[in-house]
């Protein structure tokens, strides 16, 4: 009995603090995460009073907004959503192919050695991959002279510095963080699924975009996510690749920064790249509820009809 | 005899056109995948005064590393931010994620959006936040320790890595069935005990892939690292950026080589260990990209 009485308050000691263990992440991440981000937006409403300091907080307005808005960084925005939006769209067709060959055909002995070397680029540095493509495609580079002496071109290839070798640059670059989660989506499949379609009669094709693609479909948008937020923020690919040419919103946030000092500019251009990450990303998700609503409408139709004549 | 005998070969030889297009495709993707850095370990050695215009075969890229002192003490702050950064991110990460996945509550849901906020907020935004945040403890509030330049990068590349190490931990913990760790704590062993010799041992492959991972991270972190960096502690990347505008020579791509040669050791030992702790190979994807 006084065992008994001795032993609870020592169990409970120990269960009661459940969460202790996150709090050193948590006082971290409260830190230098969530008060400098929240540090950051207030800095956008503030003002650059002068050229020795980089940021006033006197005054609070949205004139740091009005700038960024302006009409001389429209074309810099328009730009970094088209290649966004372009880049990921090509890493997923690119991807899509690759992932499901390596999830589902390739032999499972095969599979562990594959997914290592698809790693490799992932872990290599990024600057350095990106530098790789500036050797291949500038105009003395190995891709010229092999297409010269193929007699393709004549000229030295004028490829780098503009904006299609940024896009190359990009999709190159974040096609990794694509081909891993839609291996992970195929790789979870039940195979079982693909023989019972096979086995009622569907094509191949019909037993992909009906039964694989579906059930894949968390893989899907888990990589465009992936793809999609750290591609809009990008601006070593862009300065590397392109140049002046490749102008991204990353490059002038970073220009405001890191030259031209007026931090509050900068901050604002930095909000509006996170909603407008933000606002892509809901639209895209709308059109796709708005896409497989239908779907699954069209497709319940099909089935009543079917019992229908039975 | 010969005729039964025809159409089954023909049939067995049949060539599968979607299996051959996408073996194809397949091939393809890793001559993409790896052409850039087949480039870079073929330009290490290039003999010429920049990287760019190939000159001839020779190791100078490698000797001149030796009369290069600027490269080799950013090699040194690159490689000495990327074990303190994995330490301390691995720590925080482990802790966190044995929480999650063990000691579940109304805690769990709100620290999960702050980890997604973490891993989702590109990484320019973490570089501008970040900047004008050191500048303000160390300077205007007097944290000395903040206008350090190992400590930003350290604080910085931390972020991201144990926000991934928290995710794979939780992932390996949730995994696992906590009835070991409850027999043990019934035959009395004390809560340091249980963990040293039940629960961390059963965590070990994903703490070890994580650290891996945040090494890895923070040797390749660019952006953030030179918005923060301060003269004197720029970190290898940074070095090799300034140079990109500045004139690319070849010791660039020779120390490149040399630590992608490390990182496939990396690579190779996390996924020896992972194997030998009886995972699949989608298991490992899993373990490795915290998914």
């Amino acid at each position: 009995m006084s065992d008994e009485v001795l032993a609870s308050p020592g169990v409970r000691r120990w269960r009661a603090p459940g969460f202790m263990l996150a709090v050193p992440a948590w006082a971290w991440f409260v830190m230098f995460f969530v008060l400098p981000v929240g540090f950051v937006i207030l800095l956008s409403f503030g003002a650059k009073p002068d050229i020795f300091r980089p940021y006033s907080l006197e005054v609070l307005s949205f004139d740091q907004y009005a700038k960024a808005l302006d009409p001389a960084y429209g074309p810099t925005l328009k730009n970094t959503l088209r290649v966004g939006i372009t880049g990921t769209i090509a890493c997923l067709v690119i991807a899509l192919p690759f992932a499901y060959w390596l999830a589902v055909r390739v032999p499972p002995r095969w599979r562990g050695l594959l997914l290592g070397l698809v790693l490799v680029p992932f872990w290599t540095n990024f600057l350095v991959r990106t530098i790789g493509w500036q050797l291949i495609i500038s105009p003395d580079g190995i891709a010229s002279s092999a297409l010269q002496q193929l007699g393709v071109i004549s000229q030295p290839l004028n490829f780098l510095y503009s904006r299609s070798a940024v896009l190359l640059g990009v999709v190159y670059n974040y096609l990794p963080l694509m081909i891993l989660p839609l291996f992970v989506a195929f790789d979870r499949l039940d195979p079982t699924l693909r023989e019972a379609s096979k086995d009622l009669g569907a094509s191949r094709y019909r037993t992909f975009t009906q039964v694989t693609l579906p059930l894949a479909m968390p893989g899907v948008v888990a990589g465009l996510a992936l793809v999609f937020i750290p591609l809009m923020g990008d601006y070593i690919t862009a300065e590397v690749l392109g140049g002046a040419k490749g102008n991204m919103l990353g490059q002038l946030i970073a220009s405001q920064f890191l030259s031209a000092q007026n931090w509050p500019l900068g901050a604002a251009m930095a909000v509006l790249l996170m909603l407008s990450i933000t606002v892509t990303g809901l639209i895209f998700a709308l059109v796709g509820v708005t896409v497989r609503g239908v779907l699954r409408r069209r497709r319940r139709i099909v089935i009543d009809v079917l019992e229908v004549a039975a | 005899m010969t005729a039964t005998v025809a159409p089954a070969r023909q049939n067995r030889r049949r060539i599968d056109w979607t299996n051959v297009a996408m073996g194809t495709w397949g091939v393809l993707m890793f001559a993409f995948l790896f052409a850039p850095i087949i480039v870079i370990v073929a330009y290490s050695f290039n003999t010429g005064r920049l990287l760019t215009s190939w000159n001839g075969f020779g190791v100078q890229g490698y000797t001149d590393l030796f009369d290069n002192p600027v490269a080799q003490s950013t090699v040194w702050v690159s490689i000495r931010a990327g074990v303190i950064a994995a330490l301390l991110s691995t720590t925080l990460g482990s802790l966190a994620g044995v929480a999650l996945a063990r000691r579940p509550g109304r805690w769990v849901p709100i620290f999960m959006v702050v980890l997604t906020l973490v891993l989702v907020t590109p990484e320019i935004v973490d570089a501008v936040a970040l900047l004008p945040w050191f500048v303000r403890l160390g300077t205007d509030w007097g944290l000395v320790t903040f206008s350090n330049g190992l400590v930003r990068l350290v604080v910085a590349h931390s972020l991201f890595a144990a926000a991934v190490v928290a995710l794979i931990v939780r992932a390996r913990m949730q995994g696992l069935d906590e009835s070991l760790e409850e027999s043990a704590a019934d035959l009395y062993a004390t809560p340091w005990n249980r963990f040293r010799q039940i629960t961390l041992p059963l965590m070990m492959p994903a703490v070890l892939a994580g650290a891996l991972m945040s090494f890895t991270l923070s040797l390749d972190n660019t952006i953030i690292s030179s918005f923060i960096s301060v003269t004197g502690n720029t970190p290898w990347p940074v070095y090799v950026f300034s140079s990109v505008r500045s004139g690319l020579r070849p010791e660039i791509a020779a120390v490149s080589t040399l630590m992608l040669a490390l990182t496939l050791v990396a690579i190779g030992v996390v996924g020896l260990v992972l194997r030998r702790g009886g995972e699949s190979s989608g298991g490992i994807a899993r373990t490795m990209t915290g998914a």
